[in-house]
């Protein structure tokens, strides 16, 4: 085993361990929104660093640049989609879903922007 | 067809058809023309979704070398620290945090609705913060109501300051 595929070993731990913390996150958190908030650590730092750790192992074995591009694409199409769907699961939750712990202060309810 | 415009068109064309490039990556000429035709029709019907001012305005070298430069120094700074965070939230024995919903000002200077949507999807991404809305008041200033899952700051303009740290600054560069 060489030194790059240590460090894509590495990398691929970190990623695993984040989407492990969300799962976690996911399955210890009370409500809808710690939920939410918990499974954002998935989508970002576990899907960013397992593309790293997958670019690595690519560009060192040398395959084609178009596999680099396409893993660049998931990235980016992840971390662009995430929030739009996090938002509307956050708004929608926020109307129906009863909150647990309570917030300690509501900024939303006093103004009531809509 | 209504709300076209040809520099929108042009500008969503040249953008589809480098999406096109880089995912087919082969210069023959079929592709190319194929991916001229298909672009063409595509950026037909998506344009007026996708620009409604200032058409070629990311199509200038130094904004495009700014946002590589946030997306890849910045933004991946900030998710590392939230996510460190969040982590020692969600490992620790027993949980208790205080989950608050703020209304935190955005930055006078950022007018656009590109950058105040690309900023709520940062805050968004980096865990612990869920931008829910943003709104104007009656003098035309921005603000943010973010759901922040443990809250340690309760004064709205330190608060902003803590949540946003400097993706705003550098938002505003790229998009004024």
């Amino acid at each position: 085993m060489d030194v790059v595929d240590l460090i894509a070993t590495i990398l691929m731990v970190i990623g695993l361990f984040f989407a492990f913390i969300g799962t976690l996150g996911i399955l210890r958190m009370p409500d809808v929104f710690g939920r939410l908030q918990a499974s954002t650590c998935i989508s970002t730092m576990g899907t960013i660093f397992v593309v790293l750790s997958s670019i690595v192992y690519v560009v060192a074995h040398g395959m084609s640049g178009s596999v680099v591009v396409k893993l660049v694409f998931i990235l980016l199409f992840v971390l662009g989609t995430n929030p739009v769907s996090n938002h509307a699961l956050c708004k929608g939750a926020y109307r129906s879903a009863k909150p647990n712990p309570e917030p300690i202060l509501d900024d939303y309810k006093e103004d009531d922007p809509q | 067809m209504k709300g076209f415009k040809f520099s929108a068109w042009l500008s969503t064309a040249i953008l589809c058809f480098l999406f096109w490039l880089l995912l087919t990556w082969s210069f023959a000429p079929r592709e190319l023309i194929l991916g001229v035709l298909v672009s063409a029709i595509v950026s037909a019907f998506a344009s007026r979704f996708l620009i409604h001012s200032r058409a070629f305005y990311l199509y200038n070298p130094v904004r495009l070398v700014l946002l590589v430069f946030y997306c890849v120094i910045i933004f991946f700074w900030e998710v590392i620290k939230a996510n460190v965070s969040m982590a020692a939230l969600v490992l620790r024995p027993k949980l208790d945090y205080k989950p608050g919903i703020l209304r935190i000002p955005a930055d006078p200077e950022l007018k656009s609705d590109y950058g105040l949507a690309m900023v709520s999807n940062c805050i968004t991404l980096t865990p612990g913060t869920i931008t829910m809305e943003t709104a104007q008041d009656e003098e035309g200033r921005n603000y943010y109501y973010v759901h922040w899952i443990d809250v340690a700051e309760t004064d709205r303009d330190k608060a902003g300051e803590a949540i946003k740290g400097t993706m705003e600054r550098w938002i505003g560069r790229i998009w004024k």
